[in-house]
């Protein structure tokens, strides 16, 4: 079927991009040289269909694959032979050797597809334009994720390239319960967000609710998952990171199965997972790849060390400077002892260190790796040794900060850590002006907000707050995978079971 | 409505936080205390001076001297002293520590003090209750600070430089604690001063002499024995010895071990005290007044130094009947010197009496004095040895040299 040949000569500046395409290939044409105005890396490829139909191709260098343009499509078309040059549907079936192909009417249809890296074919005489799915550029390869390393567990990460990365969540759940809607963010940038959930595993409001409120997000780029998660946050001034993110398949996988909805970022190795509690970001996955008594004992490390990271600084400082009786008399002679010389009081002392203790890790790891190291010896050099021996900072101080700054890197979220970090500071000056009062007062402060905190409908703190006793078995202990029967609950509906009960390992089990 | 935007919250945020520091800084860090400021004292003492007044010694640590501290400058080298006594005087304890405040440049801290000690002489002339009083009334002060009587003057066991501890402090904080005898907190003492019976029993100590070479104050002080206190003042005291048997009767022996001689055989036998246990059971029988003691005792045997066969069960009860005989005169020793000769309850008689009699306890409380001396004391020793050990016979005799039975 023959297109119906429109009026030659329309006027190109009046066009806009919502309108269809033109029949005459020149107009077109000109309309995407003025679209694509001072942008030399679109390239216009004018040739003929077997030396008959005159035929433009517009691709973007570097985004498509240009070998396989020319044996696949430039090639077959120009050798045509003329009989078999009835309409452009027949030679778009028997020519073109790409698996995928697709019409275009509009000319935001044709500009989206050029933009993606598919080179767009229009011939003259007709009003639609063929993309090719021929792009292709130059991605990273799938590394190890760096922010998360594991010892036992997928070295797999997420990349830059969204297609790459719902390949590996596809490649995890085989299901096609699997789901996966495709979204455009960005006025300019038009960046690609998938939300990925597992159908009837995920509640289905919580997927509304996460598409309504990217759908709200007015914005020119989104260049970092970063962006998006400030924008859908529920308490955008909590210090607490109220959205997991993550650059493991194998993490964001296993979010998919509890019921969780990953969201994926084009341009970012970073996919964003909602709704979290504090306690997820508390877990790592390798307290599941491991046996359940080390997931269980690690995790209560960490709990005992996040208690650390917020409160040992300011509990040093306040026990110094306010409660001296409480200490172990022998204790607080060697204290005495090495406080006998500094000149500051322990807050300025613990503020000191504490400061430069962020400014070095802060320069460590914005630096290339093979200054970062330099930095950690000057660092270890200048506020260990060289402090103390100066008689500027006591040795415990030292320590504690050392303790601390340890206690905060066991805390497997990046960004969990950070909230503690910054919320260290206020204690430490409550500590120095109100002692152990002022702790206290810190303390039940940062409660009463965990406990209005919310995410996407969550309550922060569950199963802490609402309690649930049976969800348990995965927050103070990492219950063994036959045990962990049920998923968590999160909000409304859900399905409930994860898999069928006594499955305990047994020898009355066997066959014998 | 208008929409709040990022600044005006920001803007409010930043004027409720700009009222809300202030009151943060508006205690002023009243009690705030830095280290550096404060002379850590870790025991005080009081000494009579004159009829009228006492002096206050106390032993306060000297941070800069102290070892260890190789990192601070370097200069220290050698170890200077590491602590330093100072006194003053006063008419009462509260006064002598305004007056000891003059002599330091900085806060004369007392929470870390663990350790009281009173001069005999002013145990035995002036009543201890109003000394007490302060130092419970005091914020400071602990309650659970051990206190002693000393023999000597408490200065000149202040001045002493312990060799293996750190300060005195800790050399009878340590020993007190090693339960060999009484072991009084200032709680405790508090508590036996407005008892039932008004009494209360002190560790006693003195200087322990060094060896003939070695300077005079290179020693500690130890415990001798037990001061004794009645109505707020010391009426005497009795020995180490004697002490053994009062701990019996008070159920707070922790550590001994006991050397007997058995009859029939040339030597001793030591044995070693694994678990005790004694209690006090009183009766009133015609108007007679009577306390039973029971107690329990398991023990090792740790040294055999007669020629008796110690697998045998036979040997072993009779070291068990002569280890109870022991345990019996020590308690016996106790109760002649002290219930019959001071006529003081430091045994808690008078309480066993309140519990299992209260009303009859409250007729005659006010004749406790004359009642005490005459309580009849029965006791009921039960002694087991339970490991000879792993050698059965005698480990370095000849074999026919050993006692069958």
């Amino acid at each position: 079927m023959k297109e119906p040949i429109q009026k030659p000569g329309t006027n190109p500046s009046s066009l806009s991009l919502q309108d269809s395409l033109s029949a005459n290939l020149q107009t077109n044409e000109q309309f995407f040289q003025s679209v694509y105005h001072n942008c030399a890396d679109v390239v216009y490829r004018h040739f003929s269909i077997a030396g008959k139909m005159k035929a433009l191709l517009i691709y973007i260098e570097g985004m498509s694959n240009i070998e396989e343009m020319d044996k696949s499509v430039l090639s077959p078309l120009m050798q045509q032979t003329p009989a078999e040059l009835e309409n452009l549907h027949a030679i778009m079936e028997q020519s073109i050797t790409v698996s995928s192909i697709k019409e275009n009417k509009t000319f935001a249809e044709v500009a989206e597809q050029i933009s993606t890296g598919n080179p767009v074919i229009l011939v003259d005489q007709y009003s639609i334009a063929i993309s090719v799915g021929l792009s292709k550029w130059e991605k990273r390869a799938i590394e190890e994720p760096l922010s998360e390393s594991v010892v036992r567990g997928s070295r797999e990460g997420f990349t830059e390239t969204i297609a790459v990365n719902t390949s590996l969540l596809r490649r995890r759940i085989k299901s096609p319960q699997l789901k996966m809607i495709s979204m455009n963010i960005g006025r300019q940038t038009q960046t690609k967000v998938i939300v990925a959930y597992m159908d009837g595993l995920a509640d289905t409001t919580l997927v509304e609710e996460a598409k309504s409120r990217l759908q709200r997000i007015q914005i020119d780029g989104i260049l970092e998952s970063g962006y998006i998660e400030e924008f859908i946050e529920d308490h955008p001034y909590s210090p607490f990171p109220q959205i997991l993110n993550t650059e493991r398949p194998d993490v964001a996988a296993a979010n998919l199965l509890e019921g969780r909805i990953v969201i994926l970022v084009d341009g970012t190795p970073f996919v964003i997972i909602v709704p979290t509690s504090l306690y997820s970001l508390l877990q790592a996955s390798e307290d599941y790849y491991q046996r359940f008594m080390i997931g269980t004992l690690i995790r209560w490390l960490r709990y005992g060390f996040l208690v650390m990271a917020l409160l040992l600084p300011s509990g040093y400082v306040a026990v110094l400077t306010y409660h001296q009786e409480m200490v172990p008399t022998t204790l607080l002679l060697s204290f005495a002892k090495s406080r006998e010389l500094i000149p500051f009081p322990a807050l300025v002392e613990a503020l000191i260190m504490e400061i430069t203790f962020e400014a070095l890790r802060e320069a460590g790891i914005r630096l290339p790796k093979q200054v970062g190291s330099a930095v950690s010896i000057v660092g270890a050099l200048v506020i260990g040794q060289a402090a103390v021996s100066a008689g500027l900072v006591s040795a415990p101080m030292v320590m504690v900060v050392a303790i601390t700054g340890i206690a905060s890197f066991t805390i497997p979220r990046y960004n969990a850590a950070i909230a503690i970090r910054m919320l260290r500071f206020p204690i430490m000056l409550l500590a120095g002006t109100l002692g152990l009062l002022g702790i206290m007062l810190g303390l039940i402060a940062i409660i009463v907000h965990l406990s209005t905190v919310r995410s996407f409908g969550l309550p922060y703190l569950s199963p802490m707050g609402p309690m649930r006793a049976s969800e348990m078995k995965d927050v103070m202990f990492r219950a063994p995978w036959w045990a962990l029967r049920k998923r968590p609950r999160l909000t409304g509906d859900y399905n409930q079971n994860r898999q069928p009960p006594g499955q305990k390992p047994d020898p009355s089990k066997g066959t014998e | 409505m208008r929409a709040i935007t990022f600044f005006t919250k920001l803007n409010i945020l930043l004027q409720i936080s700009s009222l809300l520091l202030p009151v943060t800084l508006l205690t002023g860090c009243w009690d705030r205390k830095e280290l550096n400021d404060m002379a850590i004292i870790t025991a005080a003492g009081i000494d009579k001076k004159t009829e009228s007044t006492i002096e206050l010694s106390v032993i306060v640590y000297i941070p800069k001297n102290a070892g260890v501290g190789e990192e601070m400058g370097g200069g220290n080298g050698g170890q200077g002293q590491q602590v330093l006594v100072r006194s003053a005087e006063g008419i009462s304890i509260a006064e002598a520590i305004s007056m000891l405040q003059q002599e330091f440049p900085r806060h004369l801290f007392w929470g870390h003090n663990e350790v009281f000690v009173i001069d005999e002489e002013l145990a035995r002339d002036e009543d201890l209750r109003p000394t007490i009083d302060f130092i419970m009334r005091h914020p400071q002060t602990r309650e659970r600070s051990h206190i002693f009587i000393s023999k000597q003057k408490v200065k000149n066991i202040f001045s002493l430089n312990p060799p293996l501890e750190r300060d005195l402090a800790e050399v009878l904080r340590n020993l007190a604690g090693l339960k060999i005898g009484v072991d009084i907190t200032l709680k405790d003492l508090a508590e036996m001063l407005i008892g039932e019976s008004g009494t209360a029993a002190l560790p006693y100590i003195d200087i322990l002499s060094p060896p003939e070479s070695q300077d005079k104050k290179q020693t500690i002080a130890d415990i001798i024995g037990t001061a004794v206190l009645k109505n707020g003042k010391m009426i005497g005291s009795i020995d180490a010895s004697t002490t053994r048997g009062l701990l019996w009767l008070r159920n707070e022996i922790e550590l001994a071990v006991v050397t007997v001689k058995p009859d029939n055989t040339e030597g001793y036998v030591s044995m070693q005290l694994l678990r005790a246990y004694s209690r006090l059971i009183p009766k009133i029988e015609n108007g007679k007044w009577k306390i039973t003691m029971q107690a329990k005792t398991e023990d090792d045997l740790i040294q055999n130094g007669t020629t008796l066969n110690t697998g045998n069960p036979q040997t072993i009860h009779r070291l068990e009947q002569d280890l109870k005989a022991d345990i019996d005169n020590k308690v016996k020793e106790a109760l002649k010197q002290v219930q019959h000769e001071m006529n003081a309850d430091i045994f808690g008689f008078a309480e066993a009496f309140h519990r299992a009699y209260p009303n009859v306890w409250k007729k005659y409380k006010q004749n406790w004095d004359d009642i005490f001396p005459t309580v009849e004391v029965t006791l009921e020793t039960t002694a087991k040895i339970r490991r000879p050990g792993i050698v059965t016979e005698p480990g370095a005799y000849p074999e026919q040299e050993v006692k069958t039975e």
